[in-house]
C-alpha cells in the first residue's frame, strides 16, 4: 500500500479502480473494469489497445469529458469523480490539451481563431491571446497558415492546429486519441517527432494507439485488451494492431 | 470569455451563411414590418381623429329636435340627408334627423331613396299624435336669445340647419347639387372658420334676408376656378341669384360629415325665406364656456327648452362624446392591429426557435470541441442567445426596410400612415426580445450538452 500511495503522490494522473459501463437497452457493456493507472509528471505514455477495447472511453474520463461509473481519479490534485461539471470546464481548459483522430477543427473559424480559443475561454482578448500564442504557433510551422479556414489545410496542417491549440494552454497533460490515425504515413511520423520534442520539453503526453510501431515513439506503453489494463510485459494477447 | 471577443464569435458565425440568417430571420422581418405598420396605422388613425376635429370646439353641444319635423321631411326631400351629414364635427350643422340613436340609419335611407314614400310613411301616423315629439316643433332664434339668456356658462350660442339644393353658375356646365348651410354672423367663430377671402355672412344680411353667400374653398374652386375668381361672383342656387361675398380657407376634411370645404354658407333668414321654408329643421349649438361643464349646460338648456316645449324631447349632442367614440373605434382599430403583431412575432419566434434547434443540432460537434477545451455552460449559452438576439435584430433592421416599403403602397390603398423613429426602435426591441426569448431554449439545450456526446456527433 505504500508505493501506491506514493505513486499517487508522484503521479499528475491517478486512477483507481475506474469502471465504466453502457447500457445497450437490455444488456450493460462493460468498457472499463477496475482500471488503475498512474502517470508521472513528464512521462510519455502509449495506451495501446485493438478497436473497441476502451481507449478512446478511458481517454475521455482522463479528459473529464466523460464521467466513470466507479472509482477514484486524481488530476494534478484535484479529485475529479468530486468535482462539479463548472470546475470540470476549468479543469479542460487549464490542465488538459485535447489532440484527436479527427482533428476536430472549427471550421468557421480561421487557423488562429482556433488555436487562440482556450486562451480566449480563459477571458483573454483576441491580442493577447495572440501573442500568447505566437511561439508555439511558429514552432508548428503555421504562421503562414493563420488567416486559413481548417478545410483550406492538409490533414497534416490541420493536425498541427490542432496541436497548437492543444498546447497554446499550456496544460499539464496532453491526451491524443490516435493523433496519427487520419493521417499519411510522412505527416504521421512529423507529428510523432513533434511529440518527441514536446515530451523533450518536459510535457506530459498521454496518447492512445492501436499501432505498435506508434506506440513504440513513448517512454511506457500500457495495453488495454477487452477493457483491462496490462502494464507493458504483462501481455495475455498478442498484439491487435494490424 | 471577454464579451467582446464573444460577440466576435457571434459576428463570425452570423456573417458566415448570411443567407441562413435572412432566411432565419423572416419571421422576425414579417413581424417588426408589421409592428412598425400597426404603429404607423394607428398613428396614422390618431392623426386623423385629431385633423377631423381640429375645428372642434371641444365645448360645443347641438340641440336639435326630431319628432313632429318628420311630417315634413317629404316637403322638402333634399333637406334632410344633407343635415344628417353636415352634423360632424365642427359643432354646427347638427340636422335634425338621421342623429337620434333610432333614426340613425332610417333618416338617410328615407331622404335618399325614398323622397316621396317617407311623407306617407310616418304622415300616416297621426293617431301617435299625443306621443311625445309628435308635435310640429321648430327651434328658431327666440329659443336661442332663451338660451343665451337663462343658461349660465355659455360662452356663444347660434342656430343653424343644412339643406341640399342645386346651383348653378360659374364654370359649371349644369347644376350641381350641394350642402347649403343657413348660419348667422357668429357660426364662423364658433367653427373655427377662417376666410381667404371676403366677409362672412354679416348680422345685417341676415337681417334683410339678403341673397349672399360665402363658398367653401373646394366650392369656390369647383365653380370658379378659385377663391379670387369667385369672390364677388354670383351663383343660381334654387335658381336665384347669390352674390358670393367670401370664400372660407380650406379646413381639410372634419369628422364624420360634410366639411366645410364642401359647403356654401347663406344667411340664415335668407335660407329660411327661399329654400327650406317652413320644413327647416335647424340645430342649435351652444359653447360651454368651459368644457368641463358641459354636461351640467346641457341640463340648463333643457330646462329653457321644457319651458317653451313641454312635451319636447331634444337630442343633445356635445364634441367631446363624438371626440371619444372616434377615439374609442380608433383604440379596437389599434388593438386588432396589435393582436395581430404579436401573433405574427410569435409565429415568427417559433421559426426562429426551429432554425436554431437545427443550428444547434448542425453544431453539436463544435459544441462538443468548445466543450472539450473548456468552454462552459454558460459561455456556450451566451453565444447562441447573442446569435439568435443578433439574428433577430437584422431581421429587425430588414423589417424596419420593409416597412418603409411597404409605407406607401398602404398610404396608396388609402389608409393613412405615419412612420415614427418610436415605431422603429419599438419594433428592434421587440424583434430582439422575441429572438431572444425563443433562442432561449435552443442555447439552453445546447450548453447542457454531455461533452463527449456531443463530440462524437457528426
Ligand atoms: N456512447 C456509447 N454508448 C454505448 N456504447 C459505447 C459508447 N461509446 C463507446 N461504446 C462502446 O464501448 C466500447 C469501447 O469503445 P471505445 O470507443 O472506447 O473503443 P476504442 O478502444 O477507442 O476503439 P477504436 O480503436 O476503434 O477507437 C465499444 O464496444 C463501443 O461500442
Ligand atoms: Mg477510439
Amino acid at each position: 500500500m505504500e508505493t501506491v500511495e506514493r505513486e499517487e503522490r508522484d503521479g499528475i494522473i491517478t486512477l483507481r479502480d475506474v469502471n465504466k459501463s453502457y447500457k445497450m437497452g437490455e444488456n450493460v457493456l462493460h468498457v472499463l473494469k477496475d482500471i488503475s493507472l498512474t502517470v508521472k509528471k513528464g512521462e510519455y505514455l502509449a495506451v495501446l489497445g485493438p478497436s473497441g477495447s476502451g481507449k478512446s472511453t478511458l481517454m475521455n474520463i482522463i479528459g473529464c469529458m466523460d464521467v466513470m461509473d466507479s472509482g477514484a481519479y486524481c488530476l494534478d490534485g484535484v479529485e475529479i469523480e468530486k468535482a462539479k461539471e463548472k470546475e470540470l470546464t476549468g479543469i479542460r481548459n487549464q490542465k488538459i490539451g485535447f489532440i484527436f483522430q479527427k482533428y476536430h477543427l472549427i471550421g468557421t473559424y480561421n487557423v488562429l481563431q482556433n488555436i487562440v480559443m482556450p486562451l480566449l475561454m480563459r477571458g483573454m482578448t483576441l491580442k493577447e491571446a495572440r501573442e500568447a500564442s505566437m511561439d508555439t504557433i511558429t514552432m508548428l510551422g503555421l504562421a503562414e497558415r493563420m488567416e486559413h479556414k481548417p478545410n483550406e489545410l492538409s490533414g497534416g496542417q490541420q493536425q498541427r492546429v490542432a496541436i497548437a491549440r492543444a498546447l497554446v494552454g499550456q496544460p499539464a497533460i496532453l491526451l491524443a486519441d490516435e493523433p496519427t490515425g487520419a493521417l499519411d504515413q510522412e505527416s504521421g511520423k512529423e507529428v510523432l517527432k513533434l511529440f518527441d520534442r514536446l515530451n523533450d520539453m518536459g510535457n506530459t503526453i498521454v496518447m492512445i494507439t492501436h499501432d505498435l510501431g506508434v506506440a513504440r515513439h513513448a517512454g511506457r506503453v500500457v495495453r488495454i485488451v477487452d477493457g483491462k489494463l496490462y502494464e507493458n510485459g504483462v501481455t495475455v494477447q498478442p498484439d491487435a494492431a494490424g | 470569455m471577454k464579451p467582446n471577443e464573444l460577440l466576435r464569435l457571434v459576428w463570425i458565425n452570423i456573417t458566415q451563411n448570411k443567407f441562413k440568417t435572412v432566411l432565419t430571420s423572416i419571421g422576425i422581418i414579417v413581424g417588426a414590418a408589421t409592428i412598425v405598420m400597426v404603429i404607423a396605422i394607428g398613428k396614422g388613425g390618431q392623426a386623423d381623429v385629431a385633423e377631423q376635429f381640429k375645428n372642434l370646439n371641444a365645448g360645443a353641444i347641438d340641440i336639435s329636435y326630431d319628432g313632429g319635423d318628420r311630417e315634413r321631411g317629404g316637403q322638402s326631400a333634399e333637406a334632410s340627408p344633407g343635415g344628417g351629414n353636415f352634423s360632424g364635427g365642427e359643432g354646427g350643422f347638427s340636422g335634425g334627423r338621421g342623429r337620434s340613436p333610432d333614426e340613425a340609419g332610417g333618416g338617410v335611407l328615407n331622404g335618399d331613396s325614398f323622397p316621396g314614400g317617407r311623407m306617407d310613411f310616418f304622415g300616416g301616423g297621426s293617431d301617435m299624435e299625443e306621443r311625445i315629439n309628435q308635435e310640429n316643433i321648430t327651434l328658431d332664434e327666440d329659443d336661442v336669445d332663451d338660451i343665451e339668456t337663462f343658461v349660465s356658462g355659455i360662452s356663444a350660442a347660434t342656430i343653424s340647419y343644412s339643406t341640399r339644393s342645386s346651383v348653378e353658375g360659374g364654370e359649371l356646365d349644369e347644376a350641381q347639387t350641394y350642402t347649403i348651410a343657413g348660419v348667422r354672423e357668429e357660426y364662423a367663430q364658433m367653427s373655427n372658420l377662417s376666410l381667404a377671402v371676403g366677409e362672412f355672412i354679416a348680422e345685417s344680411e341676415d337681417e334683410n334676408k339678403d341673397k349672399v353667400c360665402v363658398l367653401g374653398a373646394s366650392v369656390a374652386e369647383e365653380i370658379f376656378g378659385s377663391a379670387i375668381d369667385a369672390y364677388g361672383s354670383v351663383i343660381y342656387i334654387d335658381s336665384r341669384s347669390y352674390v358670393v361675398n367670401g370664400v372660407l380657407s380650406s379646413m381639410g376634411t372634419v369628422a364624420s360629415g360634410i366639411s366645410p370645404d364642401d359647403s356654401i354658407f347663406i344667411p340664415y333668414a335668407t335660407g329660411v325665406k327661399y329654400l327650406v321654408g317652413s320644413s327647416v329643421s335647424p340645430t342649435i349649438t351652444v359653447i360651454a364656456e368651459d368644457v368641463d361643464n358641459v354636461e351640467q349646460v346641457s341640463k340648463d338648456v333643457a330646462k329653457v327648452l321644457a319651458q317653451t316645449y313641454p312635451n319636447a324631447e331634444f337630442t343633445y349632442e356635445d364634441a367631446g362624446s363624438k371626440m371619444e367614440a372616434a377615439s374609442a373605434s380608433n383604440e379596437i382599430l389599434t388593438m386588432l392591429l396589435i393582436a395581430m403583431a404579436a401573433i405574427v412575432f410569435v409565429v415568427g419566434g417559433i421559426g426562429i426557435m426551429n432554425v436554431l434547434f437545427v443550428s444547434v443540432k448542425e453544431r453539436t460537434n463544435e459544441i462538443g470541441i468548445l466543450k472539450a477545451i473548456g468552454c462552459s455552460r454558460k459561455n456556450i449559452l451566451f453565444e447562441f442567445l447573442l446569435e439568435a438576439a443578433a439574428i433577430s435584430l437584422i431581421g429587425g433592421i430588414l423589417g424596419v426596410a420593409a416597412s418603409l416599403c411597404a409605407a406607401p403602397v398602404v398610404e396608396y390603398l388609402g389608409v393613412r400612415v405615419e412612420l415614427s423613429a418610436a415605431a422603429f426602435l419599438i419594433a428592434l426591441l421587440f424583434a430582439v426580445i422575441t429572438g431572444t426569448i425563443f433562442g432561449f431554449y435552443p442555447a439552453y439545450k445546447a450548453s447542457r450538452l454531455v461533452p463527449v456526446e456531443a463530440l462524437g456527433a457528426e
